[in-house]
């Protein structure tokens, strides 16, 4: 996700006149050589308060009062048991998609499928829920796999696509969501439909094939494997031999390439697993929280986790601090629409909102704008 | 079947056109190297304001693509900023831009109450002893202006990049910015005009799927055209005449579901909606598998910031 151009020769870099002049006074732009750990956080927190004054502006308009934001977004939705089991419903899925594309960046892939993946995860649960009856205890484990095969299943002919013809995945894996939400709808409109009520869902899965709670609010099990995604993934990217590879790839995709890393076979390694940690996301929704397939369960997760992953940097433990932070978010918009009539929408412009700011800090980490005299 | 392929021609030009307009658009956004990957924002801005300034300024349809035009132009403001002057990561500020305009409108709509409201729109033309002339009339000579002024326009656009100094300057900055700028070309002010030219087309692409299409709004109306858009002008390697072959192309595609359906066809519905999505695929493959061997047609410093700075 870094800028392309900012390698090597910066030292070199000499332009002749900055950008804009006016009067006496010119802004002149400058490449900083380097830049101090406060100094930069200072520029992040800067673009942060940026990002949330506007989400506050936003709401302000929306009718919310002014005085009562803190309250309801942090407040009400963090320091209270309740509204802290359901932060913790939410963030679960959040968790496994953040991690998901977090592993895509980290070779340079751009999962932006992965609503298609969470389907196809769902889809898999729902095969095993639905037709191995007498797998018994083994069934939620069944599930599990089944969702990680769904997941990397649906994004593997995007990975082939790339990896052969070099077609871009930004549209590809996009297309994909809309192939597969059509399919889900075909599913829950046609064999799927629920033959109990008739409306346009699965039926319900058994006792059997649902996560269990784990005794707060409605926490199930699924946050325990979501944070153990945390830990594996974490383990993967510092520790193991593939993080490694990795984080060459990443870093120079030509110079791993000249050094004999197998950049192949990272990288089909790496979007598999996004693939599959985004199905599995699919299966903690379903098996989790819905206990069935609806129409949207997929529904928005795709940009949260590709914003978790981003505000995160893709490192798996920031990972895990941002999506708890985006559950709180979307607690506090549902509970701003119960009480406000603010839409939901309102949380994916918030989300938007924020990641435009800190991606612009960029910029200030790696220039500075100085007003100088003109001579 | 003769009645069913006059009606397939008759209805293909109202899909193609809005994939023509912000497949144009992108060019020439693209061309000055600018990713504007925000193209299904920008559509989806179009096609809120579209109605909105229909239902709030008193029901012309061509009030509502100006103002629709203006609105998608003042939006690609902020993309504009961040990739041109803070040289954010084009593909991260297009994306965030997408999601933002999905909220804005779904958002401003839902409030205003602009949703599901049923509107007379564009109307189709009528050419008198034109439109009567059997088969070829109701083909050709019963679209809606739009489709007229779109042929004009892709040849307008052509004109403009290949023939014009504008057009010039445009196609240096996307191709060697540095370059350009040592001809004293300004880099960052042609970039930021072609983001804003083509931002416009998009919003009136958006406007026409609201205005002249379905003639309602719905939250989420663009359903991803503006990214077969993208894929579109990669298949038409940044030309606006293969541009307009591909929109034809896909609205033959997309025109075909409807009147298979009034035949009273059975068949699973969700897997037609899902063939202009595999079809844009496939599209892509074939545009890298014939590129394969021969340069890439894309703009050289596509999706590059361009960086000229001063170190003292």
């Amino acid at each position: 996700m870094r800028e392309r151009g900012n390698d090597g020769g910066q030292q070199a870099v000499v332009g002749k006149s900055a950008a804009v002049s006016s009067g006496h006074w010119r802004a002149v732009l400058e490449v900083r050589q380097s830049i101090s750990g406060p100094q930069k956080a200072l520029i992040v927190a800067v673009m942060l308060a940026v990002g949330l004054a506007i989400s506050a502006i936003i709401l302000i308009l929306n009718g919310v009062q002014a005085s009562s934001i803190f309250d309801e977004l942090i407040v009400q939705t963090f320091f209270n048991r309740e509204s802290l089991a359901s932060v913790l419903v939410s963030t679960t899925p959040i968790l496994l998609v953040g991690l998901a594309a977090a592993i895509g960046f980290r070779v340079r892939f751009w999962n932006i499928g992965i609503e298609g993946q969470i389907i196809f995860g769902g889809v898999g649960a729902s095969l095993i829920a639905f037709y191995c009856p007498g797998s018994g205890a083994l069934r939620l484990p069944l599930m599990g796999i089944a969702a990680l095969i769904g997941g990397a299943l649906w994004v593997l002919p995007t990975l082939f696509l790339k990896l052969r013809l070099r077609v871009n995945e930004i549209i590809t894996t996009l297309l994909l969501n809309y192939v597969a939400y059509n399919f889900l709808m075909y599913l829950v409109y046609g064999p799927w439909q629920d033959p109990v009520d008739r409306f346009p869902h699965s039926a319900k899965f058994e006792a059997v094939a649902r996560l269990p709670g784990i005794g707060f609010g409605r926490v199930d099990v699924g946050l325990l494997i979501g944070v153990a995604m945390v830990v594996v993934v974490w383990w993967l990217m510092q520790r193991s031999r593939l993080g490694f590879y990795m984080r060459f790839v990443e870093a120079k995709t030509r110079m791993a390439i000249v050094v004999g890393v197998p950049v192949i076979s990272t990288q089909i390694a790496a979007v598999l697993l996004s693939g599959a940690l985004s199905g599995l996301a699919g299966f903690a929704i379903a098996a989790g929280q819905e206990y069935r397939l609806t129409q949207s369960f997929a529904l928005d997760f795709g940009f949260t986790g590709v914003v978790v992953a981003f505000l995160a940097r893709n490192n798996p433990i920031l990972v895990a601090v941002v999506s708890f932070l985006m559950g709180g978010l979307a607690v506090a918009g549902q509970a701003m629409k119960v009480f406000y009539q603010v839409p939901v929408a309102v949380v994916g412009l918030i989300q938007a909102s924020i990641v435009l700011s800190i991606a612009a800090s960029e910029f200030f980490i790696h220039h500075r704008v100085r007003f100088v005299r003109a001579c | 079947m003769g009645t069913f392929l006059i009606n397939w021609a008759a209805y293909t030009p109202t899909v193609a056109v809005p994939l023509l307009l912000a497949t144009l658009g992108l060019i020439i956004s693209e061309r000055a190297g600018v990713l504007s990957l925000t193209v299904e924002g920008m559509m989806l801005i179009g096609a809120m304001v579209g109605i909105a300034a229909y239902l709030m300024l008193g029901g012309s349809p061509y009030v509502s693509f100006v103002v629709a035009m203006l609105a998608a132009a003042a939006v690609s403001l902020i993309f504009a900023t961040l990739v041109i002057l803070l040289r954010v990561n084009q593909a991260v500020a297009g994306i965030a831009m997408v999601f933002l305009c999905q909220g804005l409108t779904s958002l401003l709509g839902e409030k205003m109450g602009w949703a599901n409201r049923s509107i007379p729109g564009l109307r189709k033309m009528d050419l008198g002893a034109l439109s009567s002339i059997p088969v070829i009339g109701k083909i050709l000579f019963s679209q809606d202006l739009m489709v007229y002024l779109a042929v004009p326009l892709t040849i307008l656009v052509l004109r403009l990049l290949e023939h014009t100094q504008v057009g010039l300057k445009l196609r240096a900055v996307g191709e060697n910015p540095e370059a350009a700028d040592a001809a004293g070309i300004h880099v960052l002010r042609t970039r930021f005009g072609a983001v804003i030219a083509g931002s416009a087309l998009m919003g009136v692409a958006g406007a026409y799927l609201s205005v002249a299409s379905s003639k309602l709004w719905i939250h989420n109306l663009v359903g991803g055209r503006g990214w077969i858009a993208v894929a579109l002008v990669i298949f038409a390697r940044w030309s606006p005449w293969k541009a307009a072959g591909g929109a034809l192309l896909f609205g033959c595609i997309e025109a075909v579901i409807p009147r298979l359906s009034a035949m009273g066809l059975q068949f699973p519905q969700y897997f037609v909606l899902m063939t202009p999505y595999l079809m844009t695929i496939a599209v892509m493959v074939y545009a890298a598998l014939s590129q394969r061997s021969r340069l890439t047609a894309a703009p050289a410093a596509l999706g590059e910031p361009y960086v000229r700075e001063e170190r003292r």
